[in-house]
């Protein structure tokens, strides 16, 4: 299925070249984008990521200070976790995991990981943005940043999305504010209430 | 008697009533959104619970799941796309009688089911978990750490994914519980000088990253689900007690087997609906009709991961070991409120005991009208574009993480875990696990290095107490499991070649 029969307009412009129309299909039982060209990380790249980890978990993990007088001390657990990743990383890596797999159960393909990949950085980068500017600007202007970055990269129009950075902070600051009483920070720009 | 009547008392306040209907409501939209999970709703809740008073932070965790559970087969059933994992083993039967016309039918049983199956599992719960509290009273550290392990391991066969990749992820779940001073020693560890690492990574950040922030992310690189096409619904419960007794039988077995994947820690409804699904198949009388729209399966499943939401409070109250995801979240919301789980819950917060079952009868009960007009107003709240859900989902991400410390650290956190979440998911490598890795590390740390002290770091006491070793036996042949069905595998794979070749 691809995106023109979803019955969703991609944005003209940036997005529609960010998102090209590709020959994917769409599992919708499982929910994940099932696709011929897939440039997913291998299971050597994941495989290996797990061993270095293990290894320095372990290392790093046997030279805590034992506690004296007791043979098990803070470094056992991470030793042992340590270990455990590393011989696992290694399964992984050689490929013998998936012998062990039943063929439907294969379903982590990736979707389009080229350019279109990128756009999944947004809420990660907002979430950022927000640690970094929520003390200074204030949690309203953040919000409403957040909101409306994050809605036109989802490919809103302003239209509906300009309506909802202004609502969606203004109804979220009321019921965090007000009725669970965290406080979120002023800032530039004060709620009314 | 007193204590029932307390319970009564307790549960008919305002605000648990309010809290319940509010929570209903909330679960039944989140459910039905596809993507959003019932998982992912209950974490989202925590900041709330916390301004709430013990009673109703729990009746708005157990309503909010039990909804959503339910509320996950709407979109199943009419896109063909489950609202929550736990729809997700019959959604292609489901679908199928939509095709059929008989999309009534279909949405009718997962409610009428799903209501059957939550009170049959409350009152496993109601019988089970006194009787296991004397049990658990004789408990020491070996039984704990058995138990903590098991739950880990059942974890890692919940996913349907490679086994090797689940441990993987469960033990990346445990080394990210050995981060701070959290450890028997009060060594800090991992913490590369920064002083917010000092206190451990708290697992509701991590939680609410790899559940809904994830999920954001999903929803920037894969198309907008379609949107659903308007139709009128005839009568929703009109055959479903005709169903009940045609699959009286099949009904049972799913409440069973849901309440025993339930009570094992760390399987929950998704693995339950799995389970069942490919029973009923197996032991239906009629098995080619299953895929073609036949309602057995959707009978036997539906009742199934209802009936395991509830019995998976058992090992939850009873040890503070999540049943699963959504438990895992709860007994963090328990210990925050006072009722810290373990078998004294039960002799000396009985009330507190009993509103709770109070609670899940009730959120069973109310939702059937509330689950009628969902699936009528279906059309329009999944209507609700995508671009205007997930942003505001992000936005409650970075608030709910801020609220539950106040630091900003926590809403980084969030964001590096929903990067993880998303990676990890993406190249198969299931996020439950994880999850529950992150959980429970505390624990299996602490039961293990005091077992181990104990014992003079002698390991044979681990498998000589009775229930211990009944316990360690358990949680090897969850880790075996994989090697025999692979061996059993192969075998019959050579047996089959082999007749092949002779032929």
């Amino acid at each position: 299925m691809d995106r023109a029969a979803t019955g969703h307009k991609p944005a003209p412009g940036r997005s529609r070249r960010r998102f090209r129309p590709q020959a994917s299909v769409l599992d919708w039982a499982t929910g994940k984008q099932v696709q011929g060209v897939s440039v997913h990380l291998s299971d050597r790249v994941t495989g290996g990521v797990l061993v270095a980890l293990g290894a320095a978990a372990a290392i790093a993990g046997s030279r805590l200070p034992a506690v004296p007088g007791q043979e098990v001390g803070p470094a056992a657990f991470p030793l042992l976790i340590g270990s455990g990743l590393v011989i696992c990383g290694a399964l992984i890596a050689f490929g013998i995991g998936r012998s062990f797999e039943v063929p439907e159960e294969e379903e982590a393909p990736p979707g389009p990981w080229r350019l279109g990949g990128l756009r999944a950085l947004v809420p990660p980068a907002l979430l950022l943005f927000y640690v970094l500017a929520a003390d200074r600007l204030g949690f309203l202007l953040t919000g409403a940043v957040m909101v409306f970055v994050a809605a036109f990269a989802l490919g809103a129009r302003p239209r509906l999305a300009l309506p909802l950075a202004i609502v969606a902070p203004l109804l979220v600051h009321l019921a965090f504010y007000k009725l669970l009483r965290v406080p979120l920070p002023e800032g530039l720009l004060a709620a009314p209430w | 008697m007193m204590d029932l009547l307390e319970a009564v008392r307790l549960v008919a306040a305002p605000d648990v009533l309010i809290a319940i209907f509010a929570s209903a409501v909330y679960g039944l939209v989140v459910g039905s959104l596809p993507g959003l999970s019932a998982t992912m709703a209950t974490a989202l809740l925590v900041p709330v619970t916390f301004w709430l008073s013990p009673i109703a932070a729990v009746a708005t965790i157990i309503t909010a799941s039990a909804m959503a559970i339910f509320s996950g087969d709407i979109p199943g059933c009419l896109l063909r796309i489950p609202g929550t994992p736990a729809s997700a083993a019959y959604t292609d039967e489901a679908y199928a009688l939509t095709r059929k016309g008989q999309a009534e039918l279909a949405l009718g049983a997962g409610l009428w089911f799903s209501a059957i199956g939550g009170i049959v599992g409350t009152l496993s719960l109601v019988l089970m978990a006194p009787l296991l509290a004397e049990m658990a009273l004789s408990f020491s550290t070996f039984e704990y750490f058995w138990l903590a392990f098991l739950g880990l391991m059942c974890a890692t066969l919940v996913a349907r994914s490679s086994p090797i990749k689940a441990i993987a992820s469960m033990l990346l779940g445990l080394l990210v519980s050995c981060i701070g001073m959290e450890n028997p020693a009060g060594t800090p560890r991992f913490t590369f000088g920064i002083t917010d690492l000092l206190g451990g990574i708290e697992p509701i950040p991590a939680l609410v990253g790899v559940f809904a922030v994830s999920e954001v992310m999903r929803a920037m690189v894969t198309p907008e689900p379609p949107p659903l096409p308007r139709r009128k619904f005839g009568s929703i419960l009109a055959n479903q007690w005709m169903l009940t007794k045609k699959y009286q039988w099949p009904m049972w077995r799913g409440n069973v087997v849901g309440i025993i994947i339930g009570v094992l820690p760390g399987a929950g409804a998704d693995m339950a609906a799995w389970v069942s699904y490919a029973m009923s198949k197996r032991f239906s009388k009629e098995p080619e009709k299953f895929g073609t729209g036949h309602p057995e399966g959707l009978v036997e499943a539906g009742a199934s991961n209802n009936a395991s939401l509830a019995s998976g409070w058992v090992p939850s109250l009873l040890f503070g070991i999540p049943g699963d995801t959504i438990t895992a979240i709860a007994i963090g919301v328990l210990y925050m409120k006072g009722l810290n789980p373990g078998p004294t819950l039960f002799t000396e917060r009985a009330s507190s005991m009993y509103a709770l079952y109070l609670i899940f009868i009730l959120a069973n009960i109310i939702m059937i009208p509330l689950g009628i007009v969902m699936i009528r107003l279906a059309a329009t709240v999944l209507r609700a574009p995508r671009a205007a859900v997930m942003p505001v989902i992000m936005l409650l991400c970075a608030v709910g993480a801020f609220a539950t410390g106040s630091n900003l650290f926590s809403v980084l956190l969030v964001g590096v875990f929903g990067c993880l979440g998303f990676v990890m998911e993406r190249n198969g490598y299931p996020v439950a696990a994880l999850v529950l890795g992150i959980v429970m590390g505390t624990m299996v740390e602490q039961n293990f290095i005091t077992s181990l002290i104990k014992s003079d770091g002698d390991i044979l006491p681990f498998f000589e107490r009775p229930v211990s070793g009944v316990l360690a036996a358990m949680t090897f042949g969850a880790l075996l499991w994989p090697l025999g069905i692979w061996v059993w595998n192969r075998l019959r794979g050579r047996r089959m070649a082999a007749g092949g070749a002779a032929e």
